[in-house]
């Protein structure tokens, strides 16, 4: 999806100064994101970030306080005129975290039901379950209840019986978070096809960075209520504009680096990192560092310190090495296998100028 | 501007349709309960009513009306209180907490005196140990030659003795739940810290079950105060009242309005205890919860008293259920009542009439206004159970919709009002509301309606509290799912919550089907002679001195109560086609 189709297309998803209130405390706090048809929007943050709440709103299981939400140019929701379209009429489905799966049908039941609500023809919905069925791959269990399948067939199920009556809007509340680690990466993949498959535009929520960054065609990071961040995955990574963002994405996740004017030079730990003409109005600042940016043993002309070894972790042939300066937690990727006692003090290079240079709150600045 | 509509918007909201519900089962739950109290509050504040309360209260006549009898009443529900915590906290220790053999069926035959109706007990007693004070055939030991004299044969220790052994599992049920909240881990810290066996029951385990304990004093407190059939049935041939029977007696001799006073004293009374032990409870509820997992539990070794102990709870199950239903059955059965196991007669249950037996009266099988009373009183039991069900999930369902609401928090306090409520005040509340005509709503006084009402009222709590239980194991994402393919609350309750909940609706609407048959408290005031429950007829031929007539009432009673639970097992068993997840 490039610019030019955004500007062209009227938005899947248009969501507008959304605000959400329980009582004192603001769940969804002026969120602004829109999306073309056919996205994978990830909506990512840590526990408490709103994001749950966001996609309910979505759904229409809650009202907006304030702000509106539009599908397709239609505002469904709207917090000042009260427009509040009923959660079935907004041509949008939703997964549960819990699935929720009805226990007292059949598979079959649970996918048939949804179709038979909405008054499809019983030959017109025999014809979509199985089609469906065979599309998740669970044919097989047909005649089988809830309760007597697994986790993940219950999660195919979960989506088997949401894009049964293709819904143009497919709504995922954190739908791999209680599978096992490698279940997770194939149902991620699997529902990367489904996405493609079904042609609908979908709203994902998790808290997990990796599979925002593997699946979303946009991501909108969350903190407090607040968009932090907006914008495909290969822009949040390389340009993060806040400090949470560039700490929050990433595999391993940068270093930020408080750094104080000392002249021409940034230092830190009484070493010059960079020039301090990258941010000449500051006094304090962050430096973002990749953790390939920064490796173990001295180089010459590039700024070295001293550091305790913390641990290390081996990523396909290179290991993730931390370590403590100070206070200050920092990775650095070494190639090969890298070990030593902790405790231990090593060098740490940084090889290259900072990525990002930040305000003592947080902002970008360069 | 912004404010006008915001404050718009607020009114709006309040008038939305979706608070229609809480709204009107808030007006359900006041007409069931709150006109009835607000009535024979009323009543007693009129010229008549404040003659009443100068009468019971400050007059030549208050002692027999009220200080006698709240005196009794008060030390009935002290004595019984006590009595229970010692047995049910015997038993409770011994089931959960020590290696006493065969602990399953320990727990189970503790649970089960609870089932058996306080009138069913005090029969019995009286069929054993009547004496020839009052008319009618004595009971087994007089008969037989033995001296029973007036202490053991009526009046406050057989009352006493029957409501600990009808109440005492009650107290039971609640300890042993607690006990078993004490895991093993906090006895066993305790243990690598050095504490002896006497401390660690003082010390640690006491404190964590006192908000139990102190519950289930409270209930069986509250329970003995409120009975109306053991005081009756043992009390009254000695002149022993207690507020309950004060209370039916005035109702029933035309004093009305003494007998509203005296209600209302009782409920104050009643309420206020049970107030000072939520109270006295509530603080310390996070004692019990502070453990995720305590399902392992340590239990210490009784060496030498294993089985004495093991004898003696089973005998004291024994004697508190098979031995009262064995004494009624026999009794049914024998002409004389000195002779229960010999010359036994099927004459009380279908012989015909005009025999030398039973003054000339035919069996129970053939009496017609009993066969219409077994009808009446199924039928009464139905209708309750499905009306106090079908208002209890409903009202469960709105209180947990609307939890934190205005219109929510009334409903949830308004729904367990009834249990500060005796069921003979609310029935004497009950005639004071609906009793006279008012308008164009009829005199609903005698009427099967009035009963099925008041007893809604009464068994409101459990029902909202079995809704609450079997709503609770519906999350509410499975329902949103359903709302999500756009099914309407209709279809979403009777294609997804129902089928989900209908074990749980048998089982609550089997614990009131019992309730209700077997009561006598609220039916004794409210139902008319013409058409009796059971309980009353047994209550009535009791109080004739035709004892097998009644003994034989309440074993009918006991089948019904016995066959419908074993229907309601059946079915649940049938309908469970799926497993929960």
């Amino acid at each position: 999806m490039t610019a030019q189709d955004q500007i062209t297309t009227t938005p899947a998803i248009a969501i507008e100064h959304l605000t959400k209130r329980f009582g004192e405390s603001v769940a969804v706090d002026d969120v602004n994101i829109s999306v073309p048809p056919g996205s994978f929007l990830v909506l990512v943050g840590p526990s408490g970030c709103g994001k749950s709440t966001l996609l309910r709103m979505l759904a229409g299981l809650e009202p907006p306080t304030e702000g509106q939400i539009s599908f397709g140019g239609k505002v469904v929701s709207s917090g000042a005129s009260g427009v509040q379209t009923n959660a079935a009429a907004r041509d949008a489905g939703l997964v549960f975290q819990s699935y929720a799966l009805w226990p007292h049908k059949t598979v079959e039941g649970n996918i048939d039901w949804p179709l038979k609500v909405a008054g499809w023809s019983k030959q017109k919905r025999a014809e979509r379950t199985n089609e469906v069925m065979k599309f998740l791959d669970i044919e097989p269990l047909r005649n089988r209840y809830p309760a007597e399948i697994s986790g993940g067939q219950q999660q195919r199920v979960a989506i088997a019986r949401t894009i049964g009556p293709r819904p143009g809007i497919l709504l995922l509340d954190e739908p791999l978070s209680n599978l096992d680690a490698k279940l997770r990466v194939d149902m991620r993949s699997e529902l990367m096809r489904i996405h493609r498959g079904t042609k609908a535009t979908s709203v994902y929520v998790t808290h997990d960075q990796v599979e925002a960054m593997t699946m979303a065609t946009h991501v909108a990071v969350l903190r407090d209520g607040r968009v932090e961040q907006f914008g495909p995955p290969d822009e949040l990574l390389l340009k993060p504009q806040t400090t949470f963002v560039a700490t929050f994405l990433g595999t391993p996740a940068g270093n930020l680096v408080p750094v104080t004017r000392d002249g021409d030079g940034f230092v830190f730990n009484g070493i010059s990192l960079a020039v301090s003409a990258i941010a000449p109005h500051l006094d304090t600042a962050q430096l973002l560092y990749r953790a390939q940016d920064i490796t173990v043993g001295a180089q010459d002309g590039r700024p070295t310190m001293k550091a305790t070894y913390a641990e290390s972790a081996p990523i396909a042939g290179q290991s993730m090495v931390t370590c403590m300066i100070g206070d200050l937690r920092v990775t650095a990727m070494v190639d090969g296998c890298f070990r030593a006692e902790p405790g231990a003090e090593i060098d740490l290079c940084f090889l290259r100028d900072p990525d990002a240079v930040f305000d003592p709150d947080g902002r970008r600045v360069a | 501007m912004t404010e006008l509509i915001r404050q718009r918007g607020s009114v709006a909201r309040l008038l939305q349709s979706r608070n229609l519900v809480p709204f009107i089962m808030v007006c359900i739950t006041a007409v069931l309960v709150i006109f009835p109290l607000l009535r024979i509050v009323q009543i007693s504040l009129t010229p008549d009513g404040l003659a009443a309360w100068a009468d019971v209260t400050n007059s030549r006549l208050s002692p027999n009306l009220l200080w006698k009898p709240i005196t009794t009443t008060m030390i009935l529900g002290a004595c019984v209180a006590t009595g229970c915590l010692l047995l049910g906290g015997f038993l409770a220790w011994l089931v959960v907490l020590t290696d006493v053999p065969f602990r399953r069926f320990l727990g189970i035959l503790s649970t089960l005196p609870f089932m058996i109706p306080s009138f069913a007990a005090a029969l019995a007693w009286g069929t054993l140990f009547r004496n020839d004070r009052l008319g009618g055939q004595p009971g087994y030991f007089t008969a037989n030659g033995v001296t029973i004299p007036d202490w053991l044969a009526w009046g406050l220790l057989p009352t006493l003795v029957v409501l600990v052994a009808h109440y005492y599992s009650l107290a039971y049920t609640m300890i042993a739940a607690a006990l078993s909240s004490v895991s093993a881990d906090l006895v066993e810290s305790a243990e690598m810290a050095g504490a002896k066996k006497s401390l660690i029951l003082f010390g640690i385990i006491l404190p964590v079950v006192t908000p139990a304990l102190v519950a289930g004093g409270m209930l069986t407190f509250a329970g003995a105060v409120s009975n109306f059939a053991a005081p009756a049935l043992l009390g009254a041939p000695v002149r022993m009242q207690t507020l309950s029977t004060r209370i039916y007696g005035m109702v029933q001799t035309g004093n009305i309005e003494r007998g509203y006073v005296l209600a209302l004293i009782l409920i104050l009374a009643a309420a206020a205890l049970l107030f000072f032990s939520d109270r006295l409870v509530s603080g310390r509820k996070a004692f019990t919860t502070v453990t995720g997992k305590g399902a392992r539990t340590k239990r210490f070794a009784l060496g030498f008293w294993r089985w004495p102990l093991f004898v003696a709870a089973v005998a004291l199950g024994m004697m508190t259920t098979v031995i009262p239903v064995l004494v009624l059955f026999a009794s049914s059965m024998a002409e004389q009542s000195g002779s229960l196991f010999s010359n036994w007669t099927l004459h009380f249950w279908t012989g015909p009439a005009g025999t030398d037996l039973a003054q000339g009266q035919a069996g129970i099988f053939r009496d017609p206004i009993l066969l219409g009373s077994i009808m009446t009183t199924i039928r009464l039991g139905l209708s309750v159970a499905g009306t106090t069900m079908l208002v209890g999930l409903v009202i469960a369902h709105t209180i947990v919709r609307y939890k934190g609401t205005f219109l929510g928090n009334t409903l949830s306090q308004l729904a367990f009002l009834p249990l500060f409520i005796p069921s003979i005040a609310m029935a004497a509340a009950y005639i004071a509301m609906y009793g006279t005509s008012m308008g164009r709503i009829p005199a609903l006084y005698g009427t099967f309606t009035l009963l099925v009402l008041a007893a809604t009222a009464n068994l409101m709590p459990y029902a909202v509290q079995s809704g609450r239980a079997v709503l609770s194991q519906i999350s509410s994402d499975i329902e949103e799912s359903a709302r999500m393919t756009g099914a309407g609350p209709i279809r979403r309750m009777t294609e997804i919550v129902l089928p989900l909940a209908v074990r749980g609706i048998l089982a609550g609407g089997i614990l009131v089907f019992i309730k209700i048959v077997r009561d006598l408290s609220l039916v004794v005031l409210l139902f008319s002679s013409t058409t009796p429950v059971l309980s009353m007829m047994a209550f009535n031929y009791a109080g004739l001195g035709f004892m097998q007539f009644a003994n034989a009432i309440t074993l009918v009673i006991l089948v019904i109560c016995l066959m419908a639970s074993a229907l309601v097992y059946l079915m649940q068993n049938k309908i469970q086609g799926w497993k929960s997840a």
